[in-house]
């Protein structure tokens, strides 16, 4: 068994023993350090403790293909490689950050992956999906959509969207319970719904049935609107058989008292009538909403001072796994003292830092592309085994979203003279044709990402797909076929001007390679691969244009096009 | 269940080692796998040919899954909720009873309906269970219990019972599916799937046609092409495998590796190659066929095929509806045991039939019976069961059971363990165990043999 298992272990078991050791031997740095200082700081601490070296810095051309997948979604073009090479050695990473960070891709690609994080499956519909894309436009601070996903003003246009994450989720309670628990504080508690939770102290049926009660009421009219119906008792039964009525109760066990419930039966049954009304008939104006409503208290519990250590850790958690590849936290939604941070200090500051500067996603995602700790080369290759994953001494390697995918795989496939100018500092580049040029590869990526799986813990790509790359008429013609708006075509138009003479044939067929390897690669490649591909494209000669497809073909379905490295 | 009870760590095989991101502690704790099998096997260059000069079956661990592996499972899925007592547990001559009759089996002692003439000579491959209490009555939550094994949401997708069984039968190197799912109809179409246990289980998924998707190559590319093109992929691939283990990258590779093994292997759901007499006993009918599409695929060692009949949720007109749907179901499901049996895969196989829940005793205003979950049956055939046998009881009515309740876990429990999976197995999910039969779930172990 590994060392660094049991140590996780052990202090699994003693948590406290353990963990306050740590806690004191390491002073949380100023808040004045960048975000990146901070994390690397702490990181490399870390590193010395468990007597780790970390993997050597990805070289440029890597990290501007992992950077701009993170933000943008997708690879880069090769006009950006050439922008990126333009500048500094030492400012590239930075320059390019901030390049991407204000172009359209940004907020297009954050709004998918909140999307994946916070829908309940299948295809969110498209008010919801407007609500994220504006959210991440405006870098809309995350206890203001935290607020919204929960308790949207429902009569302002742009909150409306949001009542979806709730809507979507009100055929049954229990996911209701669990998904808010799990996907925005970070507490997967349903093992606490049959029993106390069997791992974790923090959780008792308590607090699951008090998370469950603040969300008991809701419930969805006739057209479409959120509401909550008057009180109405949640009982469930212990372990031991006893009937308990749940009060409203968040994780940290602070409650609420709703008042006395003062209605006469008469009441009671006229408020039943109304909400069945509401719930099937048509046309009805909208209900009073409560006095007291019970989600809006429950907002108010999580964002309060004392108690919203959970959602913001939830959210820098998740975020941080978005993009190192594992959360500093695993798994992202057991977030409890049965299951510290490798990296307690760390969440520590980066927590204080988010809350100061007012729940700032942007701030925080720059911040953890900037380190050195972001730069790491995913690749191993010293003969001492590879530091454990929690340690990110080694970057990650990520499965691609079937969006990401599907986006790259267009720009892969494109002829590149097709391709808008995204160098916007210059002038005469409108920012707009990019926009709506990458506002459309949205939309034309849809049709094959629907048939790729998200991926997941310990994802796994499936015969399916392979099946699909191999075989699929769709593939061939969306990306492959011959046109002009294709990277084949220009390949074989290229071959077509600039073979003059027999002897040269061999040196622009490797320049094409090289191009190709750019192209979808974003690197050169290397001298045994281009002899493979000259060997390969020369022997068919003939029928050029079908073998520059095939190696096309060999390029996007392999695991450098595939992954996020 | 804790975690860290009976010495159980929660271990991961280190990404080098090869695909697998899911092992048992106990597999670890014994040193045995599949892989270590597998090795093993490989290592015998003999393999089939001399088997028992192989040191792997000194070792009763690996002995064992090489038995195992010879395992294959059908699901009849009866997609919507057939009735008990028009099935397996007749009460005849009461108010609930319907019109139907029950007959004497070749089992002294157990009488089914008469709908069921055929399987009545069948008996001693075949146990019934009577007393399921599956409490969810509602299609969607109950087909998630049915198809699962687990009655609670666990709070992370869970894979339902074709694909643990890939996963505990299926090999890495796999030249076949190791799970199809054939749904013709769109009435209760559920997908299922792998949860946790990752896209390398998940069933290859048959609705329209019958030749899975994508399985042929496109006519504007060489067979030559198509397989020079892979090289210069798998090329690419080993390069960018160097010093990157990562069991997400090897699952890449070794899906693509498996492409032209399934491509090969689509002829086996080409029933066209089957000899007329042997289409014509199951007969002409879809489920007929995609039940000798099962035959084939079990015959090359695809270790689970789901075929789902649909639509048996009669509200009204049920007699009509049964009348029609459990003749079928007797003549196919009869057809397939003995095809099974005279190719010697019978003593390999297991066949069950269930759906999402049962029908009610009461019969209803329209001739229909409803939804229920509360004492309603299932049946199993073949390998590792008692032949013959019977497990519990329900009222005279058929309304509630009265001797022998069990659940979707200890049903689940009893398929495992009828074709030798342990049925205590863990699985670990990161830190989190997620054993492999819901909790609290037990074999019947008075119908196993």
């Amino acid at each position: 068994m590994n060392p660094t298992r049991v140590f996780v272990i052990a202090a699994a078991m003693a948590p406290i023993l353990v963990w306050s050791c740590v806690v004191q031997a390491a002073e949380i740095p100023s808040p004045e350090l960048s975000i990146s200082t901070a994390i690397d700081r702490l990181l490399q601490e870390s590193h010395d403790r468990a007597g780790i070296v970390p993997a050597r810095r990805t070289d440029d051309r890597s990290l501007l293909r992992r950077t701009t997948l993170d933000l943008a979604g997708r690879i880069p073009t090769s006009a950006e490689i050439l922008a990126y090479e333009q500048d500094s050695a030492s400012e590239r990473q930075l320059r390019l950050v901030d390049r991407l960070m204000s172009a359209a891709d940004y907020a297009i690609h954050l709004r998918n992956e909140l999307d994946a994080m916070l829908s309940a499956g299948g295809n969110s519909p498209q008010e919801w999906k407007d609500y994220l894309l504006k959210a991440c436009e405006e870098n809309q601070p995350w206890d203001e959509t935290f607020r919204e996903l929960l308790a949207p003003d429902q009569n302002l246009d742009d909150q409306r969207g949001a009542a979806h994450f709730l809507k979507s989720r009100l055929n049954d309670l229990d996911d209701l319970t669990n998904d808010t628990s799990s996907l925005l504080l970070g507490v997967s508690i349903n093992c606490a719904k049959c029993h106390d939770h069997p791992l974790v102290e923090d959780w008792k049926q308590d607090h699951y049935f008090g998370l469950q009660a603040f969300l008991a009421q809701t419930y969805q009219t006739r057209s479409g609107r959120l509401a909550e119906k008057p009180p109405t008792e949640l009982n469930f039964k212990t372990t031991s058989g006893v009937e308990k009525s749940a009060r409203l109760m968040f994780l940290t066990g602070a409650t609420v008292t709703a008042p006395e419930d003062k209605r006469t039966d008469e009441q009671k049954k006229a408020d039943a009538e109304m909400v069945r009304n509401q719930r099937e008939k048509e046309g009805l104006a909208p209900p009073d909403e409560l006095e007291f409503s019970p989600r809006k208290e429950f907002v108010k519990l999580a964002l309060d001072p004392a108690n919203r250590t959970f959602m913001a850790r939830s959210i820098i958690n998740r975020t941080w796994a978005r993009l190192m590849g594992r959360g500093l936290v695993h798994p992202v939604d057991q977030m409890h003292s049965g299951n510290p941070s490798n990296h307690p200090v760390l969440l520590d500051w980066l927590e204080r830092d988010f809350i100061d500067h007012g729940f700032d996603l942007s701030r925080l995602i720059r911040g953890i592309v900037l380190s050195d700790a972001y730069a790491r080369s995913s690749q191993w290759v010293y003969d001492t085994p590879a530091p454990p994953a929690d340690q990110f001494a080694v970057a990650a390697i990520k499965p691609l979203t079937p969006q990401q995918l599907t986006v790259s795989l267009i720009v892969a496939t494109m002829n590149p003279e097709k391709i808008p100018a995204t160098d916007f500092q210059q002038s005469g580049v409108d920012p707009n044709i990019w926009k709506s040029f990458r506002t459309e590869l949205e939309k034309k990526a849809s049709g094959t990402a629907r048939l790729l799986e998200y991926p997941g813990e310990n994802f796994q790509i499936s015969v399916t797909e392979a099946l699909l790359f191999n075989n699929a008429a769709q593939i061939q013609n969306n990306y492959l076929k011959s046109s002009d708006e294709r990277l084949v075509s220009f390949l074989s138009n290229q071959w077509k001007t600039q073979q003059t003479q027999e002897d040269l044939h061999a040196r622009s067929m490797d320049s094409l390679i090289q191009t190709t390897f750019e192209i979808v690669f974003t690197r050169r490649a290397e001298e045994d691969e281009v002899s493979m591909f000259r060997n390969y494209l020369l022997e068919r000669n003939e029928r050029l244009p079908e073998a520059f497809q095939q190696m096309l073909w060999a390029m996007i379905t392999s695991p450098e096009f595939r992954f996020n490295y | 269940m804790s975690l860290f009870s009976q010495g159980q760590w929660p271990t991961r095989i280190p990404p080098h080692n090869g695909l697998r991101g899911i092992e048992t502690a106990s597999q670890l704790r014994d040193g045995t796998s599949r892989r270590g099998f597998l090795k093993a096997s490989l290592a015998g260059t003999a393999f089939a040919a001399s088997m028992h000069q192989l040191d792997i079956l000194q070792s009763p661990a690996l002995a064992s899954e090489l038995k195992r592996q010879q395992k294959h499972v059908i699901l009849i899925w009866l997609a919507g909720g057939a009735s008990q007592l028009e099935t397996w547990d007749p009460k005849p001559g009461r108010a609930t009873g319907g019109p139907f009759a029950a007959i004497q089996t070749n089992v002294t002692g157990v009488s089914i309906s008469e709908l069921l003439p055929k399987m009545s000579q069948r008996m001693h491959h075949s146990a019934i269970i009577r007393s399921l209490n599956t409490k969810n009555a509602d299609h969607g939550g109950a087909a998630k219990i049915m198809e699962t094994g687990r009655a609670v949401d666990q709070g992370i997708p869970c894979p339902d019972l074709g694909a643990m069984i890939a996963h505990e039968l299926g090999r890495a190197d796999s030249q076949v599916p190791d799970y199809v799912s054939m749904y013709s109809s769109t009435e209760g179409r559920r997908q299922g799937g792998s949860g946790f246990l990752g896209g390398r289980y998940a069933p290859m998924f048959l609705t329209e046609q019958m030749i899975p998707e994508n399985t042929s190559r496109l006519e504007s590319l060489s067979e030559l092409d198509h397989s020079a093109r892979s090289d210069l992929r798998s090329f690419l691939a080993n390069r960018f495998r160097e010093g990157r283990p990562d069991l997400s990258v090897d699952s890449h590779n070794s899906a693509y590796q498996r492409v032209r093994g399934i491509m090969s292997s689509a002829n086996l759901f080409n029933i066209e190659l089957e000899p007329m007499d042997v289409r014509a006993r199951y007969g002409p009918t879809q489920f007929g066929e995609q039940c000798l599409i099962a035959r084939r695929l079990v015959e090359a060692g695809v270790p689970f095929v789901k075929v789902a009949r649909a639509w048996w949720d009669s509200h009204g007109q049920n007699f009509e509806t049964h009348l029609e749907l459990v003749t079928e179901l007797d003549h196919v499901l009869a057809t397939l045991i003995d095809d099974l049996e005279e190719r010697g895969l019978l003593e390999h196989t297991l066949i069950a039939t269930f759906g999402e829940f049962g029908r009610t005793p009461q019969i209803n205003s329209s001739l229909g019976r409803d939804h229920f979950a509360s004492a309603w049956s299932a049946s199993l055939h073949g390998t590792g069961i008692r032949g013959g046998s019977v497990y519990g009881k329900t009222d005279a009515d058929g309304l509630k059971v009265i001797d022998g309740e069990v659940n979707a876990a200890d049903l689940f429990a009893t398929i495992f363990q009828a074709i030798g999976i342990d049925y205590r197995k863990e699985y670990h999910v990161g830190a989190r165990p997620v054993p492999i039969t819901d909790f609290g779930g037990k074999p019947i172990r008075d119908i196993l043999l």
